[in-house]
């Protein structure tokens, strides 16, 4: 067996947790249940990883059964990267039945004209979701299997989802090679980014909890489990205005869980105005910020905001409008005609 | 010949928001009004009754110091992240003795590391001490030297005459710390201000021998929002001849369910020309123009995100002068306003001792 596979393989399995070993290494199903028996997943991860790897070499591994294991660990950890959403499409109606074959035999050839050192490797997932992983290397070079590329296409639509390496200037080709193969016209990036797959393929497959207009939420009485306090000295003051508060917000943001965003990032072009009394700046020119939002959920976060009272609500649609329009990187210029207080995003 | 006055362009009171006086103050405070800061870092500000003192000087942060100030010896204090100490006045505590300190503290950081504290796993290492004095970063005569120690290693591998490797730089400082200095009995020395850059086992050893040495008392300093906005404005304000980078404001709202930090970049040109219509005087900053200052911004913000900034707490401002975080972290990026963010970072250790 190659050093480099092996030395691949090894540093593979020590990226698992221990506890997840086994399990990761029967979904490769590359060693067979008796060779695993063998294994002690008890002792630490630098001897079960030597174990494995002898096991390999007993089974003559090469770099595409390593690639596999590779694939899976970013299957199942695939909010470690950072993926960005591209969107293709096509001039025409006709809708084409999808071949895998087809497409995986068109993805290499574009991949391997361009390019002679590539590494590349498939992996098929429910919700038709084809894993694409690619190592680059260079005309001079071997592939490079720790800087890959995933790109995550789901065949029925024209969605795609990739988590480029340092090599972005392979970026250009990867899309390429997309187009071509899924008998697309185009491809380009949208403004949505972030570290949850499974968020991002919500919000542009919307799928979400949309807020329905018909949709009368129940009066928040009802939804009210915990038992109210007993005491009659105590008043909530601004009862009515908090309920208002909240029953907007959910008519905003939908009922449901919100799609995991970790950030949304807003340049503002836009004048700045204050209250004429002041003079403060008046000026025509843009007053120019860049503000970030950043949180471990973002659109949680925000829907908090107003019932804890820092916000007025409804929130700005800015802010709401992010799994509506699927994007969270925005330029925000003033809109030219009628309204003053109005912004467009282009 | 033009007597140079003392560059002291801070003024308590009620400006910074705090009511009482400071008892040995005597009654320097002023009513209402609140002036306080010098405009730019380091010029003065107008008095009332007081006369006024010196121009305000043309270079910022060029206090009113004899003698040249060279930039390049004080080089290696920018873009490094300093964590900021109030102390209290060393007691007897001799310039002169330079030297001999060096060698205790020396021989202190040994002895701690016979006892198995301040080692590096497996690391073997002799730590030297260098202390010397930096005369640039003074605001006036009246202050004392800033005084700086730097621990370093060789390793016991490496060739006789490489270079040995800094692992630790501490600095004790004093900028217009007249407040503070003025009202001292004989035997103290005024250095409230320590500024540190290395490993926390270092400054905890370093620490503990000033404490026992000098009977002194060293304690974190933080910065509040308010003083981090009155940062915000100073430095707004501050002319910049090359396109530097932006004001950025970063505030904290950690107690909701998932919590939510927000970065408010400004292009400096364009929040230089709001503070230029804020500011009335040039030379002197008041709080009702930090205020005026920070509600425009915030009031912009509003207006896009619907979003009360100043319901959440801000915690870093950065500017290309320097940046300064509440957990009392900063950084400075200029030579010219090194003296001048040294002052204000002084008047908020002595605040905090007294």
């Amino acid at each position: 067996m190659d050093e480099t596979v092996a030395e691949y393989i090894r540093r593979t399995v020590l990226k698992i947790p221990r506890d997840e070993i086994k399990t990761m290494l029967q979904k490769w199903g590359f060693l067979s249940e008796a060779q695993l028996q063998n294994i002690n997943f008890h002792q630490i991860k630098e001897n079960i990883s030597q174990e494995v790897v002898q096991l390999c070499e007993e089974n003559c591994a090469d770099i595409k059964q390593a690639a596999v294991l590779d694939i899976i660990y970013n299957h199942i950890y695939q909010n470690k990267r950072m993926w960005s959403v591209y969107q293709m499409n096509k001039k025409g109606e006709e809708t084409e039945i999808f071949d895998l074959t087809d497409f995986k035999k068109k993805i290499k050839r574009q991949l391997r004209t361009a390019l002679k050192n590539v590494t590349i490797n498939f992996r098929e997932y429910e919700d038709n979701a084809i894993w694409i992983r690619v190592a680059w290397g260079t005309p001079y070079t071997k592939p490079n299997q720790y800087k890959t590329s995933y790109a995550v296409y789901h065949s029925q639509t024209p969605y795609v989802f990739i988590s480029a390496s340092v090599f972005r200037s392979n970026l250009p080709l990867l899309c390429q090679a997309l187009v071509v193969a899924t008998s697309y016209q185009d491809i380009r990036e949208m403004e949505l980014r972030g570290h949850s797959l499974s968020s991002l393929k919500d919000i542009v497959f919307r799928r979400y909890s949309q807020n329905f207009q018909t949709h009368c939420p129940r009066p928040l009485q009802e939804r009210n489990v915990a038992p109210e306090n007993v005491d009659l000295r105590i008043i909530r003051e601004n009862k009515t205005e908090k309920e208002k508060i909240e029953r907007v917000n959910w008519e905003v943001f939908g009922h449901g869980p919100q799609p995991k965003l970790e950030f949304a990032q807003y340049k503002l072009e836009t004048t700045f105005r204050s209250d004429p009394k002041m003079h403060i700046l008046d000026k025509k020119e843009p007053f120019r910020c860049m503000v970030k939002f950043s949180s471990p959920n973002l659109l949680e976060s925000l829907k908090s905001l107003a019932p804890a009272g820092m916000a007025d609500a409804p929130l700005s649609p800015l802010l709401t409008c992010i799994p509506h329009k699927a994007r969270n990187y925005f330029k925000i210029r003033d809109k030219k005609d009628l309204l003053p207080g109005g912004f467009t995003s282009p | 010949m033009r007597r140079e006055g003392r560059s002291n362009g801070v003024r308590r009171g009620a400006a910074r928001g705090r009511a009482g006086v400071r008892p040995w103050r005597g009654q320097r405070e002023r009513p209402g009004g609140g002036r306080a800061w010098g405009g730019c870092p380091g010029a003065p500000a107008l008095d009332g009754p007081e006369p006024v003192r010196a121009q305000a000087p043309a270079s910022p942060g060029a206090a009113a110091l004899p003698g040249k100030r060279d930039p390049q010896r004080t080089a290696f204090l920018l873009r490094k992240q300093w964590s900021l100490y109030s102390v209290t006045p060393l007691y007897r505590f001799c310039e002169a003795r330079l030297r001999d300190y060096g060698r205790q503290l020396g021989a202190f950081i040994a002895a701690e590391r016979q006892k198995g504290l301040a080692v590096e796993v497996g690391v073997e290492l002799d730590v030297k001490v260098a202390v010397s004095c930096l005369p640039d970063l003074k605001g006036s005569e009246q202050d004392q030297a800033a005084l700086l120690l730097q621990l370093s290693t060789r390793s016991p591998t490496s060739k006789k005459n490489s270079e040995d490797k800094v692992v630790w730089l501490g600095w004790f400082c004093c900028v217009a710390g007249d407040e503070l200095s003025e009202n001292l009995p004989e035997d103290f020395t005024c250095l409230p201000l320590f500024l540190v850059h290395g490993a926390e086992r270092y400054t905890a050893i370093v620490g503990g021998w000033f404490q026992k040495t000098f009977d002194c008392y060293f304690r974190r300093l933080t910065i509040s929002p308010l003083s981090l906005s009155w940062m915000a404005a100073m430095w707004a304000g501050c002319k910049e001849d090359k396109a530097t980078s932006a004001m950025e404001l970063l505030f904290s709202v950690p107690c909701l369910p998932q919590p939510l930090d927000i970065s408010y970049a400004i292009h400096a040109e364009d929040a230089k020309a709001l503070w230029d219509t804020v500011q009335k005087t040039p030379g002197e900053i008041t709080q009702e123009e930090v205020d005026v200052f920070m509600d425009c911004l915030y009031s912009h913000f509003h207006r896009h995100f619907k979003i009360y900034l100043s319901a959440t707490k801000l915690v870093k401002v950065s500017t290309a002068i320097a940046s300064a975080h509440s957990d009392g972290i900063v950084k400075f990026f200029q030579s010219q306003y090194l003296t001048g963010v040294l002052m204000l970072l002084t008047e908020l250790a002595i605040s905090q001792i007294q």
